[in-house]
């Protein structure tokens, strides 16, 4: 009589992202010898840049990343929303991740995995295998799937994050935090190698990220008293790659071996503050007070924008006090794009258009929940820092930080030449799929 | 409340009543009407009298099936826990549904021997119980189940965790009633690293 044999999966892959590193920053960089162990990794397999899901923000692209589907399916829109039926913030969290991700399906098939600082997953929920949620995760209790590894991560040392407030002014202290940073990842990947069987091991490096926001000068000026040290870190994170594959190519399947960021990165000249330009053209309207958020909207507010550049029509249907209705909501959508067409710098020293290109939602979304995502966004120029904050008295503002996304020139590499894409048009969202491709799993 | 038909499949001590009791209860909390047919229970009355030839067990299977479907259709979850070993029957009976979710529960044979307080394993093992699914008798694993639990690895809160999570997901049951994902002091914090990062 014969009998179906329980089979386990065999195939593995290994993910490292890379947060916030731009495609032309990491060719630079080991062309200028600054990451040899990488440069040697990448000559082998194929190197491509790659363009994200818009708003280009880290909440947005991880969740298309670990579901390889867009935000209108996802349901996450931004590190932001409005709570129902009112204009306070809410924090979208794991639980409102709408489909499946790639640990779920790989699951499905039998496969585990091993999730090492993932952002957008706080709370960590069950995942096939072991889940340690990136930013914005705060307790470590919560950050972590299951708990039986809290000793794990203690014997670590592990960390979730930098102390973002005491080091965006502090570069010594920044620099100090990166490199243990990086380094009880290193240590919780050791002691989660080997614990558990996985087919997808994912470790992503957010202190790039960091860096970039609070000293990208020291990218780009050689003669910035930081240069060096920005150069080093990216030494340590050479080394970093170096070592997770240096332990990957001892595995059985060592060509399944990736690379991304979820956005790139470039200098801010200016911030640019889209709930002022809509206060003065006349879309937004705010009772006077001191609170910097939208419970001051009032009733003859036509738009409003959440974080980074997401405009939302005031709907009557949608929002306590919205006014606009359906039949009217096109019209309005036309004038913004005018308004934001025409939106310039004027304090440069040649007047710059500061909106490189404006989408309608519906060219950028498609799914069950795309009726909960903006209705237009708007994407920069490169230096332009778009912000929803809300209360600023000025459209064009001086910078707060050095570093801004960007929602090209992010990364994609693949050891594995069939499952490369250097057409100039690989996405974020499609990613994900050739990782599970790699342990065959299909879409 | 649409009802659906949820049934746990698996070799014998695989835990399927065990699970299908905590899915239950939970499912209870939520305020979602359950019934669980238990396929130990089954064999004591709608199927008393049948054995486990082929022909038997098929018979046995269509009928907790068909129990289910007219619990379904009338806005209960129906939960099935019984080996159902044959493929061709459990695709016979998903599509007697609208809304039917498979869930296997896998597990090596020696686990399930290990689990086996009632010694049955080694019983069949022995020749002295005819018919044991997954010793004398054929287990087909199912190709494409929604939910594929692996309960000599995992625990009980997790693979139940498995199971909530997919029918949350399918929208087949309410979620569960959080004040919120984050305590007051955690929204400050986020908003504290958000603003510092740059974000609000």
């Amino acid at each position: 009589m014969a009998f179906k044999l329980f089979g386990r999966k065999t195939k593995k892959a290994c993910v490292i992202g890379l947060d916030g590193v731009p495609y032309t920053l990491l060719k630079s960089m080991i062309e200028r010898g600054v990451m040899p162990v990488t440069g040697e990794i990448i000559s082998r397999g194929s190197l491509s840049s790659m363009t994200v899901t818009l708003p280009e923000i880290s909440s947005v692209s991880w969740s298309t990343f670990m579901t390889g589907k867009n935000p209108g399916e996802h349901g996450i829109f931004g590190f932001t929303d409005l709570k129902d039926g009112s204009y306070d913030l809410r924090f979208p969290s794991f639980r409102d991740l709408k489909t499946e991700t790639i640990w779920d399906l790989l699951g499905k098939t039998g496969g585990r995995s091993i999730v090492i600082n993932q952002p957008s997953t706080y709370p960590a929920r069950e995942i096939p295998g072991v889940l340690i949620s990136g930013f914005v995760a705060i307790d470590i209790e919560k950050a972590l799937y299951p708990k039986k590894y809290l000793a794990s991560l203690a014997r670590a040392r592990y960390k979730i994050d930098i102390d973002t407030e005491k080091c965006r002014d502090n570069p010594d202290l920044l620099f100090k935090d990166l490199d243990a940073l990086l380094e009880c990842r290193r240590r919780v990947l050791d002691e989660l190698w080997t614990k558990e069987p996985w087919n997808i091991m994912e470790i992503v490096v957010t202190g790039t990220d960091r860096l970039h926001h609070f000293v990208w000068d020291a990218w780009e000026d050689e003669s910035h008293p930081h240069h060096q040290d920005f150069l080093g870190y990216y030494r340590k994170v050479d080394q970093f790659i170096g070592y997770v594959y240096s332990k990957f190519e001892r595995e059985d399947t060592p060509e399944n071996f990736f690379m991304l960021s979820d956005h790139g990165f470039c200098q801010t000249k200016k911030e640019v503050h889209i709930n002022t330009v809509l206060e003065q053209h006349g879309f937004l309207d705010m009772e006077t007070g001191d609170s910097a958020d939208l419970t001051r909207i009032t009733e003859n507010a036509r738009a409003f924008a959440l974080d980074p550049a997401r405009i939302y029509i005031h709907r009557r249907s949608r929002y306590p006090k919205g006014r606009v209705d359906e039949r009217d909501v096109a019209g309005i959508k036309e004038e913004l794009k005018g308004v934001f067409e025409s939106l310039a710098d004027d304090g440069a020293a040649e007047r710059r258009p500061i909106i490189r290109q404006i989408f309608d939602a519906d060219e950028v979304y498609s799914g069950p929940h795309a009726a909960m995502g903006p209705d237009l966004l708007l994407l920069p120029n490169n230096g332009y820092d778009l912000k929803g904050k809300v209360g600023g008295s000025t459209m064009v503002a001086e910078r707060r930080l050095q570093g801004m996304h960007t929602w090209d020139n992010a990364f994609f590499f693949s050891l594995r030449n069939d499952l490369s894409d250097t057409s100039d048009e690989l996405q974020i969202v499609d990613v994900p799929w050739k990782i599970l491709r790699s342990v065959d799993v299909g879409a | 409340m649409k009802g659906f038909t949820l049934w746990f499949t698996g070799l014998p001590c695989s835990g399927k009543s065990t699970l299908a009791k905590h899915v239950e209860e939970i499912l209870l909390e939520r305020g979602v009407p359950v019934e669980v047919l238990d396929g130990d229970e089954v064999r004591e009355n709608l199927s008393k009298g049948l054995g486990y030839s082929k022909e038997d067990r098929d018979i046995n299977i269509r009928r907790i099936g068909w129990v289910c479907k007219l619990l379904s259709r009338n806005g209960v979850v129906a939960i099935a826990a019984a080996i159902a070993p044959y493929q061709e029957i459990r695709d016979e009976v998903r599509r007697w549904h609208d809304r039917y979710v498979e869930v296997y529960l896998k597990a090596s044979i020696e686990s399930l021997k290990e689990r086996d307080v009632k010694g049955m394993y080694k019983q069949a093992l022995a020749g002295k119980i005819k018919n044991f699914t997954g010793i004398s008798d054929p287990y087909e694993e199912p190709e494409n189940p929604e939910v594929l639990l692996e309960t000599d690895q995992e625990t009980v809160e997790e693979s139940v965790n498995k199971i909530i999570r997919t029918l949350e997901l399918l929208e087949y049951i309410p979620t569960a009633e959080t004040e919120t994902e984050y305590s007051a002091d955690e929204e400050e914090k986020i908003k504290t690293r958000l603003k510092d990062l740059g974000y609000i």
